[in-house]
């Protein structure tokens, strides 16, 4: 067995089998619905919709994979949005706070959420799983308790419509807020090294504290990150939707499908923002499809749960399998090399 | 009869032939060991031997004159074979007779757990092996050697269906304790007194020669020799294996270090943590100093301490005559010189899911940002480095994750690591654990390599034989202090299991 033949083995495993498996079914989406239903689907409207609908969502998510990415859940994101949405509004249509003001205060309260929650992981080391889940229900107390459990009405300011409404080559401009969003996260994660020690933390995290990864910091700041952008994403839901008391909760679960599932894209193995992202659209798609051919409600509840599990069983079947072939064909090379390894070492000794 | 036969033993994974035509054979009382570094077929015959992985079809394998049904768990279990792996199994909360019916089940009525039954069948496992512990004690109090041991009687509990006819040990002594080691041989001995082939694998050549009656030595996948042990020095079994001889490290020169006005590369003084209790050290530059000791002698806990890992009661720690400023901690003293490489390299240095560029870097990006980015073209050339230095396999997979290298391509990217922090002082602990001689020797050369260059190197291990090659002199621990100091002249494998020995029948019990 030569090392030759068992690199070239290499390089035909390690072309990738399904990091763009999310564009191959957004693709497969829009073929299928193309043909199927044209006139409906294969519109610039549909384009619009899908993209805006998906928007808030998506920065939700983006929000998440911040902590997930440490290692650390934040479920409290969805009280989080719903309080800062209507935080922003209460402000403005009952107590009269200019709109700069309202959204500053609403972005405020939901980083103090964020400082709060890691305050509980980091310091008092609770679970961030549970501490976030108990925080999701304490933050829905407080809401009722500051606004009341009666709906505030929408303010009448046109200016706070057009902060998400203004249409660029079509699109609604929180549909570029997204992108935006997407590329500061993913420089942020991808490029520096605090995204590299957000992640080594999540990777094992006393291995990273004692590579001297300072790994309480970095669980703080992916927390508090994920607050101060779902206290983005809530001002913006309100801009775009107006006043709602309870939709934060229904967030979640597709926010957290489409960062699990987008672990197994693009950059397979990890949490990342364009897989995230292409996970988000490719389901949307998806359903919306779906929902022209059928027009069936429960297609996006549906999708988004099928597709939670199924990431999660892929990230472990996938990781499972690559690292069995991965380590055998270490081994291999081991021996293989083990000849010239003499030699070298011979002359490196002396 | 024999108890195991194996016959022309085959297995080709595609691209690769895992296992060329093996055969051997165990007697029924036999301790036949097996060798060979990784990738040379072991784990494979093993797994064969579990029913987990089927051979070609040429392939026959016999337990007691009987042919196996290959590929097939229930029925390798059925014909006797029994096995206990390297990861024990065993839940550390559970007590011991717990974990013993485990996997045979417990005698019950209406569902309800007899404990009373329960504990006598756990206590008559274990008297089977002449191993005295107590079954009522959770299994993660016990010592390591105890542990395997309670693994060993659960393989071999009695059970009606089948007789065990031969026990399979992978690796039981890479993590034990030198001075454990002994007991668990003689769980080994009376294991195979009973009259059950033992098959025993182990990376340890002194054990194995001490321990069996043969040794069949794998490489490439096919057998290269079966010898006898009696007659058999370690040198001539290394060479077996590796195919050529293993190199000699030089000794040092005798020059170097020493009687130099500069400050010493790194003064500890007065130390106190854990079972540390006064510990004063000093290494010069260009010197490898080994610490020796048996379990609970706070060997284990002295590199911590000084790394800052481990929070320090008492004590200064200079590097080059500097103290070190600042709280203590990992960070604070990566930035003033020292690096670690951690004993459990799982749990302590791996970041699993990322590759082996992110691993090799972590512990120092600083050098590589830019504008609050990181230069990746500088990253990756320099890992490329990395990778062609240290020899790490296969070359040019920077981007795969780090659980996917086998261990001793593992402990090559954690010296990297660690290396790559340009440090002043160097604490090992445990370099080369579970590691191949062949890798092993391309760490000591890349260890000694740091040392000639000026660095210092503090090395914690539990094999004598390792410490006698690499080091300078040993400090042998003896209850949080060190106790003896073996010089140059003095060492050798011998000497130091020796001091350890001798110090601990000293101590009171």
């Amino acid at each position: 067995m030569s090392g030759e033949v068992a690199r070239k083995r290499r390089k035909g495993i390690s072309i990738g089998l399904d990091r763009f498996a999310g564009l191959y079914l957004l693709g497969l989406f829009i073929v299928v619905f193309g043909i199927w239903k044209p006139d409906q689907f294969l519109t610039s409207g549909t384009l619009h919709s899908v993209a805006s609908a998906q928007a808030i969502t998506g920065m939700l998510a983006i929000a998440i994979i911040i902590p997930l990415a440490a290692g650390a859940y934040d479920l409290s994101v969805g009280a989080t949005i719903n309080l800062s949405s209507i935080l922003a509004i209460w402000l403005q249509t009952a107590q009269g706070v200019s709109m700069g003001l309202a959204i500053a205060i609403a972005i405020a309260a939901a980083t103090l959420i964020g400082v709060v929650n890691a305050f509980v992981v980091v310091r008092l080391g609770v679970n961030s799983f549970i501490a976030t889940l108990g925080m999701g229900s304490i933050v829905a107390a407080v809401q009722t308790i500051i606004v009341g459990p009666s709906q505030p009405v929408s303010p009448v300011n046109q200016t706070w419509h057009d902060i998400t409404t203004t249409t660029i080559f079509g699109f609604q401009a929180v549909v570029f807020y997204l992108l935006i969003l997407g590329l500061v996260v993913w420089w942020f994660l991808a490029r520096t090294p605090a995204g590299r020690y957000v992640y080594a933390t999540g990777s094992n995290s006393e291995a990273a504290h004692l590579a001297g990864v300072a790994v309480g910091r970095w669980t703080f700041v992916s927390l508090v990150l994920s607050s101060l952008i779902a206290g983005v994403a809530g001002v913006l839901y309100g801009s775009l939707y107006g006043p709602s008391l309870t939709y934060g909760s229904s967030l979640l679960l597709p926010a957290f499908a489409a960062a699990f599932l987008g672990s197994t894209l693009v950059v397979g193995g990890r949490f990342n923002v364009w897989g995230t992202l292409l996970a988000i659209y490719a389901l949307a798609t998806g359903v919306k499809g779906l929902q022209l051919v059928t027009g069936a409600q429960w297609l996006a509840q549906m999708f988004n749960g099928v597709a939670l599990i199924t990431a999660v069983a892929l990230t472990v079947w996938n990781h499972k399998r690559t690292v069995a072939t991965r380590q055998e064909e270490s081994e291999i090379e081991d021996v293989a090399r083990a000849d010239d390894r003499v030699d070298r070492q011979g002359s490196e000794v002396t | 009869m024999r108890a195991l036969e194996i016959r022309d033993l085959s297995k080709a994974f595609p691209g690769v032939l895992a296992l060329d035509r093996v055969s051997l054979d165990i007697g029924p009382g036999e301790v036949h060991a097996l060798v060979g570094h990784n990738g040379s077929g072991k784990s494979t015959l093993i797994k064969i031997l579990a029913g987990c992985e089927t051979p070609e079809s040429a392939s026959s394998i016999l337990v007691g004159g009987d042919r196996l049904d290959l590929g097939s768990p229930q029925s390798s279990y059925q014909a006797g074979l029994r096995f206990v792996h390297q990861d024990l199994g065993l839940i550390d909360s559970m007590s011991v007779a717990d974990n013993i019916c485990l996997t045979g089940g417990w005698q019950t009525s209406f569902g309800t757990i007899h404990p009373r039954a329960a504990a006598r069948e756990a206590a008559r496992a274990l008297a089977a092996i002449e191993l005295d512990v107590d079954v009522d004690r959770p299994v993660g109090e016990l010592s390591a050697a105890a542990r395997t041991g309670v693994a060993v009687a659960r393989a071999l509990r009695p059970d009606e269906g089948s007789r065990t006819a031969v026990l399979v040990l992978d690796e039981p002594t890479a993590t034990l304790p030198m001075h454990e080691v002994e007991k668990l041989l003689d769980v080994v001995r009376s294991v195979a007194a009973s009259g059950i082939g033992v098959l025993y694998v182990s990376h340890r050549l002194g054990e194995v020669i001490d321990l069996a009656d043969r040794v069949t030595v794998l490489r490439d996948g096919r057998k290269i020799v079966t010898l006898q042990a009696r007659d058999l020095s370690q040198a001539d079994l290394a060479t077996a294996m590796l195919g050529f001889e293993l190199e000699h490290v030089p000794a040092l020169a005798a020059t170097r270090g020493g009687e130099s006005a500069e400050p010493p590369a790194l003064t500890v003084e007065d130390l106190d943590a854990g079972v540390v209790d006064g510990v004063d050290l000093t290494l010069e530059r260009g010197e490898i100093v080994g610490v020796a000791g048996i379990e609970g002698s706070g060997r284990d806990q002295l590199l911590p301490a000084i790394f800052g890992a481990l929070p320090r009661r008492a004590g200064t720690v200079r590097i080059g005559g500097r103290t070190l400023a600042g709280a203590p901690g990992p960070r604070s003293s990566i930035n003033q010189g020292i690096a670690y490489v951690p004993a459990d390299r799982e749990h302590q240095a791996a970041l699993p899911t990322l590759p082996a560029r992110e691993n090799v870097t972590i512990a120092g990006l600083g050098s590589l940002s830019r504008h609050g980015g990181i230069r990746r073209r500088a990253e990756r050339e320099e890992v490329t480095g990395w990778f062609d230095r240290l020899d790490v396999r296969p070359p040019g997979a920077l981007e795969e994750p780090f659980d996917s290298f086998s261990g001793g391509n593992q402990q090559k990217l954690v010296l990297a690591r660690a290396l790559r922090c340009d440090p002043a002082v160097l604490l090992l602990e445990e370099p080369s654990q579970g590691v191949d001689v062949g890798a092993q020797a391309r760490l000591h050369v890349e260890i000694n390599r740091f040392a000639d260059d000026g660095g210092a190197v503090l090395v914690s291990s539990s094999d004598a034989d390792e410490l006698a090659r690499l080091c300078r002199r040993v400090l042998v621990f003896q209850r949080g202090r060190i106790a003896a100091e073996l010089q140059r002249s003095a060492l050798s494998e011998a000497s130091i299991s020796h001091a350890l020995l001798a110090e601990s029948n000293g101590a009171p019990a």
